[in-house]
């Protein structure tokens, strides 16, 4: 279990700010084995600042991470996988070095190196290109060679950054299945992203942060049931007046009259939709994690 | 420590295989070939062709044993004029009494037929004068010439390697801080091993252009003959040169990487090593200064405060023989020196090298943590 609880950090700096930025204001939650956790909230909420300082790059002024229950130190760290924000290669270096050398900074032996780095370069389709220089490659394979630095010493725990942006819809896919294999092999996984469906579609659990402070964490079920369900009623051609006296608003959209509401009696709002015209549609809506997003940091 | 020397071994490979490094070695072997050979070429021993007009031939031989002397007669003094003019002899004498050349005389041929026909005319009087003989009471000065001439290469040989090699590490640096490379990197390694094996790797490239220079310079000397006129003690001194060089690169390859850690662009680099180029090159003139003074008061000085002691020192001791406790004392202060700047240059990459964007000042990172 990788567990980070009350982390605080404070960049000093700032004109307008004379004791400085706060950045993390005691942000915690823990991640389990085979977990993968989406990290969501506003573009300068915390989240990269808390990657890098589980990823030890930053130091907390409080606050601690700890991994199976012990605090994380730099040997705990060498079998990590990270993949900052801000993407970096050596551009002049080839692809096989490239991975290799990473391989061997994240503690493999030479032989071991280079074996993770033939299986990964074969499973990422790059094997034609592994003497090539990585600024000879387009975009999308350098973000392939980026994944196979984070993967190559076949980690214990996966930290990525905003892996999925600037992927086109088939890279993100393979990137999705790269993680879910990783996964389903117990590793907790982490990754932050502003796509909301994505991240709804591939997290087990999901931590909404703002100003520093986790403000929702939990699978997107439980957030789903926190959140109070409303229910949507379509009519075609009702008859006019049929809503009035129900809860709720109605909007119309040419013939279909929609009914919104979050109480009233469901049944007799059925009946009444019934009597009124054709209904359509008639169910319990559940939040979209944009919505639940939007509510929580608002 | 293993963290190290993955980040050195990662310099040295990458750089090696460069056409820049390649070419840049293939240079200056070249180079270092040629000046071991110039004197060969162009100094040689000095030769003259003189010619008689009714005159016996002067015994320069005696006088003059390293000059390769060819004599010609000529029937009459008009003949040897047109000679000299056209150039095929550098000087006639006629009748035994005069000389004649095309403009004034070579001063060193002039001096030597003055006093070899003084002696022969003495000689055939009967009268016999002892050479003076020469004898220095104070140091030995045989070699002075030599030992200038070995320190002036050294001091240029120093400065173009420290500098080339501390661009070096600069470029490296920013190259690491502006792909942000340098964060995953420091998610598996300390700061300092990164800072480390970045500039021990560039220090063992500087050191293989060193040991080339040197190899093929010994080599040639050899092969030149020029080795002949070498003071003793070349290998000592070639040690100490090593010594010199690394303890000087580590002082100013650790500046230059703690002051490009402030900056993200490598277009910036160069203005932001401004002070320590500056500083680099005043050593460099100073140490160049002391080639021609090595026993004044300014090179003897600044050959113990550090990091002009890193160039100054050598060239004292290439130019004249220092006495060992003053290499130490001076040693150990660059020492201590290069200690506190891998201690100051540590901090301030550790705490600039993530905080990519604007340049950074210097006395912000100092204040902040």
């Amino acid at each position: 279990m990788l567990e980070i609880s009350e982390l605080r950090k404070r960049f000093a700096g700032g004109p307008d700010t004379p004791n400085g930025k706060v950045a993390l204001d005691g942000i915690g939650f823990s991640v389990r084995p085979g977990e993968m956790f989406g990290f969501v909230g506003a573009n300068g909420a915390g989240k990269t600042t808390t990657m890098r300082i589980v990823m030890g790059v930053l130091q907390a002024d409080s606050g601690s991470v700890t991994w199976q229950g012990k605090p994380l130190g730099y040997d705990e760290r060498q079998r990590f996988g990270y993949m900052p924000e801000e993407r970096g290669l050596y551009q002049k270096m080839r692809v096989a070095e490239q991975i290799e050398y990473f391989g061997r900074l994240h503690g493999l032996g030479p032989a071991e190196a280079k074996k993770a780095t033939d299986d990964l370069l074969e499973r990422l389709g790059l094997t034609e290109r592994r003497g090539d220089a990585v600024q000879a490659l387009s975009l999308g394979n350098q973000q392939r060679v980026q994944l196979a630095v984070a993967l190559v010493h076949d980690p214990e725990v996966l930290i990525l950054d905003e892996p999925f942006s600037g992927l086109d819809p088939i890279a993100v896919d393979a990137l999705a299945t790269a993680l879910q294999e990783r996964c389903r092999g117990g590793v907790p996984v982490i990754f932050s992203s502003h796509q909301l469906e994505l991240v709804e579609r591939l997290c087990d659990s999901v931590g909404i942060v703002s100003a520093g402070r986790m403000v929702a964490t939990g699978t997107v079920a439980d957030l789903r049931a926190a959140e109070s369900n409303s229910l949507r009623v379509v009519v075609r051609n009702p008859a006019p007046g049929w809503a009035d006296g129900l809860p709720g608003t109605v909007t119309v959209a040419g013939d279909r009259h929609t009914l919104r509401t979050d109480d009233g009696d469901d049944q007799e709002i059925l009946r009444r939709a019934m009597k009124a015209g054709h209904v359509e549609h008639f169910g319990i809506e559940q939040p979209t994690l944009t919505e639940i997003f939007k509510e929580a940091v608002a | 420590m293993n963290g190290l020397m993955l980040v050195a071994r990662r310099e040295i490979t990458t750089q090696i295989r460069t056409k820049g490094f390649v070419i840049g070695l293939l240079i200056t072997a070249l180079l270092v070939a040629a000046v071991s050979f110039a004197p060969k070429i162009f100094g040689g021993p000095t030769s003259y062709t003189l010619g008689t007009v009714n005159s016996q031939q002067l015994p320069l031989q005696a006088a003059a044993p390293d000059a390769e002397v060819t004599w010609r007669s000529f029937p009459d003094e008009n003949a040897a004029k047109k000679a000299v003019l056209a150039g095929d002899v550098d000087a006639v004498l006629v009748n035994g009494t005069k000389v004649i050349s095309d403009g004034e005389i070579d001063s060193q041929l002039g001096v030597l037929l003055q006093s070899v026909n003084k002696e022969s005319r003495l000689g055939a009087a009967g009268v016999s004068i002892p050479l003076l003989r020469m004898e220095s009471v104070g140091a030995d000065t045989r070699y002075e010439a030599a030992r200038a001439g070995i320190a002036v290469v050294l001091v240029l040989l120093l400065f173009m390697l420290l500098m080339s090699q501390v661009v070096m590490v600069a470029m490296g640096v920013v190259e690491e801080k502006g792909s942000r490379i340098v964060e995953i990197l420091l998610s598996t390694v300390r700061p300092w091993q990164l800072l480390g094996g970045k500039i021990v790797g560039l220090g063992v490239l500087g050191l293989i252009n060193l040991a080339t220079i040197a190899v093929v310079g010994l080599l040639g000397a050899v092969a030149s003959g020029l080795a002949a006129d070498f003071p003793p003690g070349i290998p000592g001194l070639l040690a100490g040169v090593l010594v010199w060089f690394v303890l000087g690169y580590a002082f100013f390859a650790t500046l230059s990487a703690a002051l490009a850690s402030l900056v993200s662009r490598q277009e910036e680099v160069n203005t932001v090593l401004t002070p320590l180029t500056m500083l680099l090159m005043v050593t460099y003139f100073v140490a160049f200064y002391a080639t021609s003074e090595p026993t004044g008061t300014l090179a003897t000085v600044l050959s113990y405060v550090p990091p002009f002691s890193s160039m100054i020192m050598p060239i004292r001791m290439a130019a004249v023989e220092v006495p060992l406790w003053q290499v130490g004392v001076s040693m150990a202060a660059m020492v201590v020196a290069v200690l506190v700047v891998l201690s100051f240059g540590a901090t301030v990459y550790q705490r600039a090298v993530l905080r990519t964007g604007a340049r950074l000042k210097l006395g912000d990172v100092l204040r902040t943590r």
